[in-house]
């Protein structure tokens, strides 16, 4: 099996093309995952570990993530963290309790005059050193994939979902305005992104549905957010990037919308509420898929299991292209590193062109 | 009266909460019984909104906004309502459990059974098992609303659920559990006397509990 890293075999699975073999994606994998690989600790800051990691596991690309919002949750090392923290100590200062700068806990843009008085020039200030400092340390063959561009769940984090639900039927208006502004610095961060050849493209990551469907009506996710990607999309094919999405959720009422904002990928097809199978055959010839072993598989379930479930999407989903294999979300660190392995290596095993499984 | 209370039930469905309290103040000024106008209007309303939301019709937003034209109608009826009458039909306790920072299905929840005539006591996220058992001690009531969307955090519904046991409080207050990676299985298995898998689930299942108390 060819463990080396090639993006052409992903952007060949893009394009619905078979290659040698079905190749692997994610866009998160716990570092305490890659240590175990490896054998020795892989850290945030461990740059050429996390590249190694990547490559030896037989990954086509590695994910590093330049947006104003680390994605899932909003940590410390978040830029607009520090932004909002300094923000929050000049308001309120000898204030120490971290959830009053956390925007998962706190909103900042409530009504109009918050607009203005929000940093947004600081909040601008994305830091890409790390993706020009794993320019020399990838392999040949490796590229790397940007996770930027979110909008939606930073919008309605600016402004707490319950406020960011009411003002969109009460002052549409000024949810307009943030996510005009999000979109904004978003837009800007893509052009610096566009300028570095070893970024083949652009990964959305953007919870837009619950389970039961989306978050917000179709026609207001269409007018407010995907008019945006839709731009994204084209400024990323413009620049010969392909374009990504993650959302959480159950998409099959927006999966048209999506694929005509030019979507070229679309990832995990949450299993917990989207059957790969039936996808892969109502929208599998126009959008690539990648996922979807579940996690809660990942974190409860057997090797066995997981090595039957890898053999079933390979079955339903990998002939013909448009197909990655990987997790239901990412790979966080409470699943359990020999699921992870039992994931990896039976897409590895049996994910060769053709696909032979029945 | 029929006409003022379809009136209402259509503001609040429509979301119309600037008008919402003209509305029910002409009600009351043409004589209507207030505690009708809170069921037979504004309760029902919400009923409709939350069968929509669990049709996927409307959204969240949507949803949102009706309740919140709802509560305002609520807040004018309320001083002409009958002691009895004002009373809520149970005192509910919501929080998401230890661990967990996530809270929009718990609010849409919250928010619902509010709209169903239930007084909610949203403690909020991130909530251990000693605090909420201090708090089901301290506010009694009829039921506690579990949440969590982490299948690391569902075990701590089980603690609590335990500990309620260990205190002799179980057979006070019935546990309805909820959130992304819960389902009934789970909830049977953890020994919770309800799952809802939404906010429309949550409030059927309260009023059934509330029906079997009274």
């Amino acid at each position: 099996m060819n463990l080396m890293p090639d993006f052409n075999r992903f952007l060949a699975a893009v394009r619905h093309k078979e290659t040698d073999r079905v190749p692997l994606g994610e866009i998160l994998i716990d570092y305490s995952i890659q240590s175990q690989f490896l054998g020795r600790p892989v850290a945030a800051d461990d740059l050429p570990g996390q590249v190694e990691f990547w490559s030896k596991a037989g990954y086509d690309f590695m994910p590093i993530t330049v947006s104003m919002m680390s994605p899932g949750k909003v940590t410390e090392e978040s830029g607009i963290t520090r932004v909002l923290k300094e923000m929050v100590l000049r308001e309120k200062p000898g204030t120490t309790d971290p959830k009053a700068w956390n925007l998962e806990f706190t909103s900042f843009i409530h009504e109009r005059p918050d607009l203005d008085k929000f940093p947004w020039e600081a909040a601008a200030d994305i830091d890409f050193s790390k993706l020009h400092a794993v320019k020399e340390l990838l392999p040949e063959g490796m590229k790397v994939i940007a996770i930027s561009g979110k909008i939606f769940t930073l919008t309605w984090m600016l402004m707490g979902f319950n406020n960011f639900a009411l003002k969109l039927v009460l002052d549409e208006s000024l949810v307009a305005e943030v996510f005009e502004r999000v979109a904004t610095i978003q837009f800007k961060a893509l052009e610096t992104i566009f300028g570095m050849d070893h970024v083949a493209g652009v990964w959305v990551v953007d919870d837009v549905a619950f389970g039961t469907g989306p978050m917000i009506s179709p026609a207001a996710l269409k007018k407010h957010v995907f008019s945006w990607y839709k731009k994204v999309g084209d400024r990323c094919h413009e620049n010969s990037r392909i374009f990504l999405m993650h959302s959480d959720g159950d998409l099959s009422v927006l999966m048209d919308d999506l694929i005509a904002m030019g979507l070229d990928v679309i990832q995990p097809i949450d299993p917990s509420c989207m059957d790969m199978a039936k996808v892969k055959k109502q929208w599998g010839d126009r959008i690539c898929l990648i996922g979807n072993v579940s996690n809660e598989l990942l974190r409860s379930g057997s090797t066995p299991q997981i090595e039957a479930r890898v053999k079933e999407l390979l079955r339903d989903a990998a002939p013909g292209g448009g197909f990655a294999l990987g997790s239901g979300n990412s790979v966080p660190n409470w699943a359990k590193y020999e699921n992870y392995t039992a994931m990896r290596e039976t897409c590895l095993k049996h994910g060769s062109y053709p696909i032979s499984i029945r | 009266m029929a006409d003022h209370l379809n009136t209402i039930k259509g503001a609040v469905i429509g979301g119309k909460h600037g008008e919402i309290k003209g509305l029910v103040q002409q009600a009351l000024d043409a004589g209507l019984d207030p505690g009708g106008i809170v069921n037979d209007a504004l309760i029902a309303a919400m009923d409709v909104v939350g069968k929509d939301f669990g049709d996927g019709k409307i959204f969240v937003p949507e949803m949102l906004v009706s309740a919140v034209t709802m509560k305002a109608g609520l807040e004018v009826v309320k001083p002409h309502l009958a002691g009895g009458e004002s009373q809520s039909r149970g005192t509910i306790i919501m929080a998401t459990v230890k661990g967990d920072l996530h809270d929009i299905g718990k609010n849409l929840v919250s928010m619902m059974l509010e709209g169903a005539g239930f007084k909610v006591m949203d403690l909020g996220v991130d909530l251990n098992v000693d605090k909420l058992i201090d708090q089901v001690k301290a506010l009694q009531p009829d039921i506690l609303g579990l949440s969590a969307l982490l299948t690391t955090t569902m075990p701590e519904m089980q603690k609590v659920i335990g500990e309620l046991k260990a205190q002799g409080l179980r057979d006070r207050v019935k546990v309805l559990v909820g959130g992304a990676p819960v389902d009934r299985a789970f909830a049977e298995k953890i020994g919770a006397d309800g799952y809802g898998a939404n906010a429309t689930e949550a409030v059927e299942l309260a009023r059934r509990f509330a029906g079997a108390k009274a």
